[in-house]
C-alpha cells in the first residue's frame, strides 16, 4: 500500500487493518497524533482525511489509501505557523499539550468548512465536542479558534517568539582568553 | 416536573505542599562566564507553567533579563531533588528553592562587583543585567563582566544552592499528639455555582461559576488564569461526573472503556467569571502562595449547595449523578423508608449530629 501524508506519498508495509494512527506513529514516525484512549473517545489522534477530521485510531489504514492525510506536521512548522497554530500559541490554549494536536486538526477543519467566515462559539463547541482536554478547561481553546477564524492573530509575531534566539550577552567578558 | 434554578457557594483554604514533613525542593544555579544563568531544578512542568514561573523568579531575584536564564529540569539524574508536582507546591516550594539559590548567587555577584568597583556590596544593586552603585548610576559593571572576572581573575564559579524545606512536626509517641508549626502560606478561594436541576431526569447543569482565588501574588497572571479555568472544569467533573468508586482503590473493578469514566467535555463548559486576589504571603517567592490542585476544590461543595437550593435535597455522595439526585428527591418524599441504605435527611441528620457527637448520617 501507499499512503499520502502531508503531501508525501510513501510505501508502507503494515497489514491493511492496522489503525492509521499506528501506521503514522510506528511506521512513518509522524508523532503529532497522540494515542490516547484508542477507542475513538478522546480525540487526541484526530487527523484530516481529504480535509475532514477523522479518528486515526478508528480508521483502518487500507481505508486511508488514496486519500490526502494531513497531520499537524502538515499544518505548519515553528518558523512557518498556520493561523490556528499561531492562535493557540497566542492565547495560551495548551497546557500539557496531549490533546492539542487533535484540537488543532479539528479546529483547522472547522475554519475551512466555514469558508473563511468568523466561527461562532456554538460551532466551536460542536466541532470540538469529541475532544477531551483535562488541563485548560477549554476556555482558551475556544478563544483561540474564534480568533483564528477572524484572522485576529499576528502569525509573524508568534513565529518570532517560537524561534527567537536568546538575546546576545551584554559584552564579551573581560579577561577571557583571546 | 420542572427545571429548577439554584445557587450555592463554598469557600476553601489550601495549605501549599505537604505540611510538617519536610517536603523539600532543591535547586542549584551557576553563572556562565558571559553572565548567562543556568538553573538546575527538579520541579517538573506538566504544562502548568512552573518552568516559566521559576525562570521569572530567578531573573527577577538576580536582576537579569528573562532570556539570560536557562531552566534545566529535564534530567532527574542530574537535577536536584523535588518531592514532586502536586499539592499546589510548585510556585511556593519549588519557587522558593530557586529564589533561595538565586539570592546566594546574587550575593556572590555583588561581592565580586564590589571588588571590581571598589564600592561596598550594600551600596550596589542589580537591574537589567547591570550592577549599579545606588545613587551613582554611572558607577556600574555588567553581570557579564562580573561573571567573566569571577571566572578568569578570581578563580570562582559563581553558584548557589537553595532548598525549600518545611519544618517537621513533633509527634509524641506516647499519646500520638502532634506539635506543628502552622504553615504561613495558606491560599483562600470562594466559588459560587449557578445550576439548573431537572427533577424528572435528575440531570444537573452548571450554568455559571464565579470564582475568587487569593494566590498571594500572581507571578504569571495568564498561567494563573489557566490553572483556574482548568481547575473549574476538573471541579465540575468531580461534582457531577467523575466516579472513582468502585474502581478506586481496587484495580479489579477499573473501567475498561474510556467512556466508563466521564470527564467534562467542552459542552459542559459553563460561563466562568474568575477573580484573582493578591494578598501576599510572608515567605513565598515575591509573596506568592498557591494555585494548582486547590483550583478544583471549591466547585463540588458549591454545586451540592446549589442543588439543595434548587430542589431542597442534599446529595451526600459525589458525583451528583442524575440517579443520586433523583434518589435524594425520592428520599425526601419517604425519609424513613426501611432498608440498609443510608439516607440523608436534613432534620433527622441535624438531630443525629448533635446526638452522636457529629457522626452525621443515620442508618434507617
Amino acid at each position: 500500500m501507499e499512503l499520502t501524508v502531508n503531501g508525501v506519498t510513501r510505501a508502507i508495509s503494515s497489514p491493511p487493518l492496522t489503525s492509521l494512527l499506528q501506521v503514522l506513529r510506528e511506521e512513518l514516525d509522524v508523532l503529532s497524533p497522540k494515542a490516547g484512549c484508542q477507542q475513538g473517545g478522546c480525540g487526541a489522534c484526530t487527523v484530516l482525511l481529504d480535509g475532514e477530521p477523522r479518528r486515526g485510531c478508528l480508521v483502518p489504514v487500507a481505508a486511508a489509501e488514496g486519500h490526502e492525510i494531513t497531520t499537524v506536521e502538515g499544518l505548519g512548522t515553528p518558523g512557518d505557523l498556520s493561523p490556528i497554530q499561531a492562535a493557540f500559541h497566542q492565547k495560551y490554549a495548551a497546557q500539557c499539550g496531549y490533546c492539542t494536536a487533535g484540537m488543532l486538526m479539528a479546529s483547522h477543519a472547522l475554519i475551512n468548512r466555514n469558508g473563511g467566515r468568523e466561527v461562532q462559539r456554538e460551532q466551536v463547541i460542536e466541532a470540538l465536542s469529541g475532544h477531551i482536554c483535562r488541563c485548560t478547561g477549554y476556555v482558551k481553546i475556544v478563544d483561540a479558534v474564534i480568533a483564528a477564524s477572524r484572522g485576529d492573530v499576528d502569525v509573524e509575531k508568534e513565529q518570532g517568539l517560537l524561534v527567537a534566539e536568546p538575546s546576545e550577552p551584554a559584552v564579551e567578558p573581560k579577561g577571557a582568553p583571546a | 416536573m420542572a427545571r429548577h434554578q439554584g445557587r450555592g457557594f463554598a469557600t476553601i483554604e489550601y495549605p501549599t505542599g505537604m505540611n510538617q514533613n519536610g517536603d523539600p525542593t532543591q535547586a542549584w544555579i551557576k553563572l556562565k562566564p558571559d553572565g548567562r544563568v543556568d538553573v538546575f531544578s527538579g520541579t517538573v512542568d506538566i504544562g502548568q507553567g512552573s518552568k516559566t514561573v521559576h525562570t521569572q523568579i530567578v531573573a527577577d531575584t538576580l536582576g537579569v533579563p528573562y532570556d539570560w536564564v536557562t531552566m534545566d529540569n529535564s534530567n532527574t539524574d542530574s537535577s536536584a531533588v523535588c518531592t514532586g508536582t502536586f499539592a499546589s507546591r510548585g510556585t511556593f516550594i519549588g519557587g522558593n528553592a530557586v529564589r533561595f539559590a538565586a539570592e546566594r548567587v546574587r550575593e556572590r555577584i555583588l561581592d565580586i562587583a564590589s571588588k571590581e568597583l571598589e564600592i561596598d556590596p550594600g551600596d550596589l544593586e542589580i537591574a537589567d543585567g547591570e550592577v549599579v552603585a545606588k545613587g551613582a548610576p554611572n558607577r556600574k559593571i555588567s553581570v557579564a563582566d562580573v561573571a567573566g572576572a569571577a571566572t578568569y581573575n578570581y578563580g570562582e564559579l559563581i553558584s548557589g544552592q537553595g532548598t525549600a524545606l518545611k519544618p517537621f512536626a513533633e509527634v509524641n509517641d506516647d499519646d500520638g499528639s502532634v506539635q506543628a508549626e502552622p504553615h504561613s502560606a495558606v491560599s483562600y478561594a470562594a466559588c459560587v455555582a449557578d445550576v439548573e436541576v431537572d427533577d424528572e431526569t435528575g440531570e444537573v447543569t452548571v450554568s455559571r461559576l464565579v470564582q475568587v482565588y487569593d494566590v498571594g501574588r500572581a507571578i504569571n497572571p495568564v498561567l494563573v488564569e489557566g490553572q483556574i479555568e482548568g481547575g473549574a472544569m476538573m471541579g465540575l467533573g468531580l461534582g457531577l461526573l467523575e466516579e472513582s468508586y468502585p474502581h478506586y482503590p481496587s484495580a479489579e473493578h477499573r473501567g475498561e472503556q474510556f467512556g466508563a469514566y466521564l470527564a467534562p467535555a467542552i459542552e459542559d463548559l459553563p460561563e466562568l467569571d474568575n477573580v484573582i486576589l493578591e494578598n501576599p504571603s510572608v515567605d513565598g517567592p515575591f509573596g506568592a502562595k498557591a494555585i494548582g490542585e486547590m483550583a478544583n476544590n471549591a466547585q463540588p461543595p458549591a454545586i451540592a449547595a446549589a442543588i439543595h437550593d434548587a430542589v431542597g435535597v442534599w446529595v451526600t455522595e459525589y458525583p451528583a449523578t442524575p440517579e443520586r439526585v433523583l434518589r435524594a428527591i425520592k428520599a425526601r418524599a419517604q425519609p424513613r423508608r426501611e432498608g440498609k441504605r443510608v439516607i440523608f435527611d436534613e432534620e433527622i441528620s441535624l438531630r443525629t449530629v448533635s446526638a452522636n457527637g457529629g457522626a452525621g448520617f443515620l442508618e434507617v
